[in-house]
């Protein structure tokens, strides 16, 4: 591809103390592509999100975002670029409303002598508007705190929020956990079409045969490296699931030879 | 059953445990004390102690919706009640006032900062800031009287700055109700009352949505200081004179209100409201036991004994609305 990657990788290390996490990881990221990021519980595919997102920042190593070198790692950073992530664990405060919560960090408001206060009406309308679509039950308000939520609902309020706001890049980590068949389905065609509108997707997930069907091209990482890198055009999931089953000594071996 | 109609009413409001307890304390405190204690001039002196710990509460209800917890507020509340005395004797009470703010601010800052930097827990940096602030303010009391002359205790500013009554209400009464409205708005209809809370629910849900979470904590602790100081500059405008154990203790109360009055000391769930009746039932509690003649020496052990009660009756009532 001659475009220029919209984000890209290089070189990345990353410590949490003695622990090396991330180990001289180096990926370009197109807009437009689905890309799934498969590998083992602590192959270290949520820490390189983590680190895309803005929530950790890299020992060593570069990341360049749309051509420019990204300086300062944050959350606040990421989203005002267009970087939206759905995370596994983190994202929701049980203890506030729907609304509060889809609407977090980026509070539509109304002024009144220039003080802002939360617009309200728009904060429940919308939010309800759109998490509806993903699988919330018509009895739940937006007022209603998430902590009632089932780990479904919890999931349709991240996913809800991701397509909302316009971006540029989505990062989907395990975004079909504790979502029944219908709702999975649904999440995985919205992937694909958040892709055909150009957008960056980056879809995390344990299942590779999923991945398969859906990516345009699939990353595999194993303790902290990046094992394999390959389109999905180029490679049967059965071949990758046997990179990830011999923790991607078969690439290297078949670069070897 | 009629009574578990009530159920979901105080599943979600935490305060209603307080107000309960407070109805509760009123009745017994005005049957038996022949008068002295429902009397309109004690209810005043009531009112005027609720206004300063009760503005005290409110700041450390903003700290603990955080997350955190500010337990240097009674060395903060002396150190504003000092710098108000030094100045209000100098200049428009207004100005002494304005500088027991930005005393107040300024403790508040040092704490947020000690705080977010170190990443150490509030509870031992405010601990240490309490001693600190303490010990400046007995120093600055030492050999030097910080009181302000009966005849410059005049002027509508030093009446409206806690040294005068409207409608038999000092002043500071006046303040508190201003202060909880504008809390109230900012907590409940803003988007930093929204990331406030959010980051006492879950700091790392709250940092990953793009919030500045050490920016509001450090926020919390300004406006927390702040709030303690400007109680202090009230109460030396009531008294007129300070020394260096002005607002000792008064911490342990705060924290008692709010904790009372339903905020969750884990962070995230806080009830301005519910912290103002924790403060009016904990100076309605002292006010009995001194009208009713208790010895001092009975007098703290019994108010713990009642806060112990209360703490344990507030518990019971949400353990029972929790069940089905």
């Amino acid at each position: 591809m001659t475009q220029q990657p919209l984000i890209q990788v290089k070189n990345l290390d990353l410590y949490f103390g003695a622990f090396h996490a991330l180990k001289n990881v180096s990926v370009d990221f197109n807009a437009g592509e689905l890309i799934g990021l498969v590998g083992d519980n602590g192959a270290g595919k949520t820490t390189l999100i983590r680190v895309l997102c803005g929530i950790h920042a890299p020992t060593k190593g570069e990341v360049f975002f749309d051509g420019r070198k990204v300086e300062k790692f944050h959350p606040k950073l990421a989203i005002d670029q267009g970087i939206e992530t759905i995370q596994q664990s983190v994202g929701l405060c049980d203890n506030l409303s729907i609304a509060r919560n889809f609407y977090l960090g980026r509070e539509p408001v109304k002024r009144i002598l220039g003080i802002p206060f939360l617009d309200f009406a728009k904060m429940r309308e919308k939010s309800s508007r759109v998490i509806r679509q993903f699988g919330l039950r018509e009895n739940v308000s937006a007022d209603d705190e998430v902590e009632r939520l089932s780990g479904g609902e919890r999931q349709s309020v991240k996913i809800g929020r991701a397509v909302e706001f316009k971006n540029r890049v989505v990062i989907m980590d395990e975004p079909t956990n504790h979502l029944s068949v219908r709702e999975r389905e649904h999440v995985n065609e919205l992937a694909v079409q958040l892709k055909e509108q150009g957008l960056l997707v980056i879809y995390i997930t344990h299942d590779i045969f999923q991945v398969h069907k859906l990516a345009d091209r699939v990353v595999i990482m194993e303790n902290g490296e990046k094992v394999a890198d390959a389109s999905t055009d180029s490679m049967s999931a059965e071949a990758l699931e046997d990179v990830i089953r011999q923790g991607g000594r078969v690439v290297e071996k078949q670069e070897a030879v | 059953m009629a009574l578990s109609a009530a159920k979901p009413l105080i599943r979600r409001h935490t305060e209603i445990g307080i107000f309960l307890i407070g109805a509760i304390l009123i009745v017994i405190f005005a049957s038996t004390s022949d008068g002295r204690w429902a009397n309109l001039y004690n209810i005043g002196t009531i009112m005027q102690v609720t206004a300063t710990l009760g503005l005290m509460s409110l700041g450390v209800a903003i700290v603990i919706g955080t997350g955190e917890i500010d337990i240097s507020v009674g060395s903060t509340f002396g150190m504003g009640a000092l710098a108000h005395l030094w100045l209000a004797a100098r200049v428009d009470p207004v100005f002494a006032a304005l500088a027991a703010i930005v005393v107040g601010a300024a403790i508040g800052y040092v704490n947020g900062w000690l705080v977010t930097r170190t990443r150490t827990p509030s509870l031992i940096i405010t601990l240490g800031t309490l001693m600190i602030f303490r010990g400046i303010a007995i120093a600055l009391t030492d050999g030097f009287s910080f009181s302000i002359p009966y005849a410059a205790r005049n002027g509508w500013t030093y009446f409206l700055l806690g040294g005068g009554d409207v409608f038999g209400f000092n002043t500071a009464l006046f303040w508190l109700i201003a202060a909880f409205a504008v809390l109230l708005v900012v907590l409940k209809a803003m988007p930093f009352g929204n990331r406030l809370l959010a980051v006492g629910g879950s700091a790392d849900s709250a940092h990953s949505r793009g919030v500045r979470v050490d920016r509001i904590k450090l926020s919390a602790f300004v406006i927390c200081g702040i709030l303690a100081a400007f109680a202090g500059a009230l109460e030396a405008g009531k008294l007129g004179f300070a020394d260096g154990s002005m607002g000792r203790l008064m911490e342990l109360q705060a924290i008692a209100s709010c904790v009372l009055g339903g905020c969750l000391l884990a962070g995230g769930r806080i009830s301005l409201i519910g912290a103002l009746m924790g403060a009016f039932v904990l100076s309605s509690i002292q006010s009995y036991l001194v009208v009713t003649g208790v010895q001092p020496q009975w007098f703290i052990l019994i108010l713990g004994l009642i806060v112990v009660g209360a703490a344990y009756g507030d518990k019971s009532l949400r353990n029972w609305a929790i069940r089905k």
